[in-house]
């Protein structure tokens, strides 16, 4: 990671504020404030003005996830988290739907970690969370697996697990 | 009671009026107090009830700021505390002084104008920079730092207007021994304190107005003044979980402040004996005084008369602390002119603080055109 410049504020009334210089020489700002709503402003080099977004915390989420490089697209998305102090060790999770070729199988039956490396995590059933689901969990029509591991790991489980 | 009633339902359609045309609500409920009251309709009077809600007003907003006032990170911040808020406390507060005392008002009286002509409204302004997106530009800091500065006077004000009257040895040690029980309590029972704020039933809430009351009710019992009790609790608080206590004073302030503000409005007269020269004069000067502190400001830190511009912009609103001093420390005259000067000033400001950005085009590419005509090749 290079040594961009990043400085964090508390002020007194607002909120906390999060700027970041570029080695491009551009600025970018963020300030989580106590209204609850959360502004991200962006000053080109050599500009006077900056452009401002208000987003609520849902969206600055999402536009998180954009930017750490997740693929986000229609229902299912993935967020990547990159530890810089491990490494650069990076762990992706990905959100599948379980399609209907293992529908009724257990996570056993699967070879989950045996086969692809990747763990499933958590399970969304009927807008539940089932967290770390043990290896006789069977799956159902309309679960959806959260998958954690490697990109590569995360790669083969969707073609290993979820085409049969 | 129902006059009460009719003021909230008021209050709650101007609330909402303000929040759609994204412009601060302060000088909207003082007018509605002042149409329902004694200068306009005299629908609504200054009762019992409506004082009691009026003090709440009054506490809550003093907890806040004290929660707000976290002193370590002033001192870890001197330099811009301190240059900004020299500059406006010795701008405003001596153009404020001069003027009062010119225009007759008492030497005292003159000490009240002066530090409510000062002292800035923090909401209007906080709320502004963050609904007209300035948050980033450098004078916003700036901006902040000042109001901090600002609060700490205002401290001082109250500690001094309150002190006249009194021995004042027993005074500061009275002060000084409840300072340092809310300290110890804060300190030596910052577990308890943390627990409770971490239940999620109705204690925490309870807990946070038991605590201001109870603290105001002793205050009045010792004979120290309960606006500064009040700080100084939220001052104290502010070491355990500042944040918890924040939401759960919030409801309190937001509804007390408005009846605050509209009850204000109510007891004033604006119909007999009002000197509209003196209100002019003071409104005129409350506008120009943070033009002359904010270019100095602007020139000192930034370097820029543009920056000090911006400054300005946002910085003419006075509210809800010049209020609390004319409430409490101001007679009729005194709050009449404070009342005329929050209303003038916090609609001024608000435009100021909307159309400061175009101001500033206007100004640059101005002195562009001027640059050219006169310098045609080094312009660009």
């Amino acid at each position: 990671m290079s040594a961009m410049a990043l400085r964090s504020v508390n002020l007194p009334g607002v909120g906390t504020k999060y700027e970041v210089e570029t080695d491009k020489g551009d600025t970018i700002a963020v300030f989580f404030t106590k209204t609850g709503s959360i502004q991200m402003y962006t000053l080109q080099k050599g500009c006077q003005t900056p452009s401002a977004a208000e987003m609520s915390p849902v969206e600055a989420r999402r536009l998180g996830n954009i930017l750490t490089g997740a693929i986000i697209e229609a229902d299912q998305e993935s967020v990547e988290i990159a530890f810089s102090a491990l490494a650069d060790l990076r762990i992706t999770i990905h959100t599948f739907f379980i399609p209907r070729s293992v529908i009724g199988k257990t996570i056993e039956n699967l070879q989950v970690r045996a086969k692809t490396g990747a763990t499933i995590i958590a399970v969304c059933r009927h807008d539940k969370n089932i967290i770390n689901p043990p290896p006789s969990f069977a799956f159902e029509e309309g679960d959806a697996a959260l998958v954690i591991g490697e990109s590569d790991q995360i790669k083969k489980f969707e073609r290993e697990i979820l085409v049969e | 009671m129902e006059g009460f009633i009719i003021a909230l339902f008021v209050c709650l359609i101007l609330a909402l009026i303000s929040k759609y045309l994204s412009i601060p609500a302060i000088p909207f409920y003082i007018i509605a107090g002042v149409i329902l009251g004694k200068t306009g309709l005299g629908i609504v009077h200054a009762d019992e009830i409506s004082r009691f809600f009026s003090d709440m007003g009054l506490l809550f907003l003093l907890f806040f700021m004290g929660l707000e006032l976290k002193l370590d990170r002033i001192i870890a911040n001197p330099q811009r505390v301190l240059t900004g808020g020299l500059i406006g406390l010795s701008v405003d507060m001596g153009i404020g002084f001069t003027a009062a005392y010119l225009l007759g008002f008492t030497l005292m009286e003159s000490f009240i104008v002066g530090a409510a002509f000062y002292i800035t409204s923090t909401a209007i302004i906080i709320t502004s920079l963050i609904e007209n997106r300035k948050l980033m530009s450098r004078e916003a800091e700036t901006i902040i730092w000042v109001t901090v500065f600002e609060d700490i006077v205002l401290i001082f004000i109250l500690a001094v207007l309150s002190a006249s009257d009194q021995n004042l040895l027993l005074f500061f040690v009275k002060i000084a021994l409840a300072l340092v029980f809310m300290y110890a309590v804060s300190f030596y029972g910052k577990e308890f304190l943390v627990s409770i704020l971490e239940r999620d039933d109705e204690i925490p809430i309870l807990f946070t107005f038991a605590a201001v009351l109870t603290t105001a009710a002793f205050a009045i019992f010792f004979g120290i003044p309960q606006t500064l009790m009040v700080i100084a609790l939220g001052a104290a608080f502010a070491t355990t979980d500042p944040d918890a206590f924040e939401q759960h004073a919030r409801p309190f302030r937001d509804v007390f402040m408005v009846m605050f503000f509209v009850f204000f409005g109510v007891t004033i007269d604006f119909t007999s004996g009002v000197d509209w020269f003196i209100i002019a004069v003071i409104c005129t000067l409350a506008v120009v005084s943070k033009l002359i502190s904010g270019m100095i400001i602007g020139v000192v830190i930034h370097g820029s008369t543009l920056s000090g511009l911006e400054i300005w912009a946002n910085m003419i609103s006075r509210g809800e602390f010049s209020i609390a001093l004319a409430v409490l420390y101001g007679s009729p005259v005194i709050a009449t002119t404070i009342a005329a000067m929050v209303i003038f000033t916090s609609i001024v400001g608000a435009f100021t603080a909307k159309y400061s950005t175009w101001m500033r085009k206007c100004i640059i590419s101005h002195s562009r055109r001027k640059a050219l005509m006169y310098h045609p090749h080094n312009g660009r």
